[in-house]
């Protein structure tokens, strides 16, 4: 059997399945993917990921399926140019095989927010699979896809990579082209990486990273190559933020995360205490300047340029604009840019927004100093405070829902690489540890996150 | 400070957003919520002078803003609800007059 018709029963499968965790793909599609790498190697193309199936969140644009975002307001939209990130994976031998479910435009920690439906958690229906990026992350945990690309704008890969029990990587902001990637928060955007293991996420990463004439924010700097796993990590220092591990963090979690240090203690790296003080600011921050710049990002949903139109009552444009909006925005959409257009609006701007724009250099500022020389070279936390949740659990309180993303979100703010690694089972649920970098220290990352891989070996219980 | 009905209803009004009647009591208490939550960043001391963030690493080198010819697979017909002579068609403007 081809590997595409392969890559057919199994998305069939957990599409059967229930998991809800695709919006788009057909074996017509996968054959076309695969003659094109075949006829790429034919005529002797270099392909590092010849016949790698990945998957992509539905809000990375692609001319031959519809981008949806998972909302109504975009439902039939078929971009007329394919992002940056997917021209490369397809010049590099990769099969795009599915549009994965995510939170409408990305806004969501569970992917309960799905204008189709909440994603199913791989191993345990009834807890969700984190989100926004849910459903890339649950193929690869389901093992449909070895990888897939999410979208990061307050921990969308990382938190989902840690509830799922894969591997999630969030580039440095200006890593990877954002070009094609349908705009939630402008200044934190990041696509970002899901792979089974360190290295299928290395791998891809490798291909889609550098610079983008179409995207000004990608730095022209070269991409570090991601080496062999190292037998020792002498000389190393690691950095454990005090304020990462507060006295009601999950113990399983803590197990999970002690045990990541006792394997890079064994490998010879120094772990030491730091502090991070303004970490508990990071979720108020992030909760003032993401719906801001979401506010005037999904300006352009009017009923004007897109497919969905509802005209209202008064047949005119101003209820056209309220009425295409009202109908196709879910209810966290709404919400969000509610929220940003009250702390841009008159009278709030520098209570709200400019504050949350000094408090974020503060955030970054802490993390610079980290790094500093004489400092350490990377950091070590809990991905998440707890376990994947239950279904509906926090959908009632959208504070409680943004609290699941504390110890990702200041990484965010700061546009610092960090990736979630997977380092147990607690009660069966996976857990994850993470690994911050300063910029541009994906490489180090890796290799560092690849030896803690190789020394904790096959998921157990750590409780 | 709290969040009312009329704030709500009016921030709805800025972004242009309809609000289903059964949505917006809904809405006051969860707007709220979250307003309240956000405003301990009162409590970090970063007086008037404090730098902004400045988004993307130092590195970052805008370059100038020249529109890209990106070769477009189909044109904006094809996803417009209507689309004629170049032109995104919308109903007239109307009450938008005097607002």
């Amino acid at each position: 059997m081809s590997g595409a018709r392969a890559l057919a029963e199994r998305l069939r499968a957990a599409d059967a399945s229930g998991l809800n965790a695709t919006l788009h793909w057909s074996e017509e599609l996968l054959l076309a993917e695969e003659a094109r790498v075949a006829a790429l190697k034919g005529a002797g193309a270099r392909l590092p990921l010849e016949g790698m199936p990945v998957a992509l969140k539905d809000n990375i644009v692609t001319t031959d399926a519809p981008t949806t975002c998972a909302s109504r307001i975009l439902e039939g939209f078929r971009s007329p140019y394919d992002a940056t990130v997917v021209t490369r994976l397809r010049s590099a031998g990769a099969l795009i095989a599915a549009k994965a479910n995510l939170d409408e435009f990305a806004m969501g920690s569970s992917t309960e927010h799905s204008a189709f439906g909440r994603v199913l958690h791989p191993t345990h229906p009834d807890r969700v699979p984190g989100g926004s990026s849910g459903g890339s992350a649950a193929l690869v945990a389901a093992g449909v896809v070895p990888a897939a690309l999410g979208s990061e704008t307050g921990g969308s890969v990382r938190q989902p990579a840690s509830f799922c029990g894969i591997v999630g990587v969030k580039p440095t902001y200006g890593r990877v082209s954002r070009f094609g990637l349908v705009a939630f928060g402008s200044s934190l955007d990041c696509v970002s990486v899901f792979g089974r293991t360190v290295a299928d996420a290395a791998r891809v990463l490798s291909v889609i990273a550098g610079p983008d004439a179409n995207d000004a924010t990608t730095v022209d700097r070269p991409v570090d190559p991601v080496g062999a796993v190292p037998g020792s990590l002498s000389g190393l220092r690691i950095g454990l933020p005090a304020e990462y591990f507060p006295a009601d963090l999950d113990p399983g979690v803590r197990a999970g995360v002690d045990r990541a240090a006792a394997a890079l203690r064994a490998l010879g790296a120094e772990l030491v205490p730091v502090s991070l003080p303004h970490t508990g600011y990071a979720v108020p921050t992030y909760y003032v300047l993401a719906p801001a710049e979401a506010a005037s990002n999904l300006a352009r949903y009017d009923g004007a340029r897109y497919d969905a139109r509802r005209i209202g009552p008064a047949g005119d444009l101003p209820a056209l604009y309220r009425a295409t909006r009202g109908a196709g925005f879910g209810a966290e959409v709404r919400r969000r840019i509610l929220v940003g257009t009250y702390v841009l609006s008159a009278g709030y701007y520098n209570a709200y927004y400019r504050k949350a724009q000094q408090v974020r250099n503060l955030i970054a500022a802490d993390f610079t100093r980290a790094f500093a020389p004489g400092g350490v070279d990377l950091l070590l936390t809990p991905t998440t405070p707890s376990p994947a949740f239950r279904a509906g659990e926090k959908t009632e309180d959208p504070v409680a829902m943004y609290l699941a993303d504390i110890f990702v979100s200041a990484v965010s703010l700061a546009g610092l690489p960090a990736m979630s690694l997977p380092v147990g089972l607690s009660e069966g649920l996976p857990v994850g540890a993470q690994l911050v970098a300063p910029a541009f220290g994906e490489a180090r990352m890796l290799e560092v996150a690849g030896a803690v891989e190789a020394a904790l070996g096959a998921a157990r219980e750590v409780r | 400070m709290k969040i009312g009905r009329e704030e709500v209803l009016h921030v709805a009004r800025l972004a242009e957003l309809d609000v289903p009647a059964a949505d917006v009591e809904g809405l006051v208490a969860q707007i709220g919520r979250i307003v309240e939550y956000v405003a301990q960043l009162d409590q970090v001391p970063a007086g008037e002078q404090a730098e902004p963030f400045q988004g993307g690493p130092e590195r970052v080198a805008l370059r100038e803003d020249v529109p890209g010819s990106v070769p477009l697979v189909r044109g904006p017909e094809s996803f417009a609800p209507e689309f004629r002579d170049g032109l995104f068609l919308v109903p007239r403007l109307g009450s938008m007059e005097g607002e």
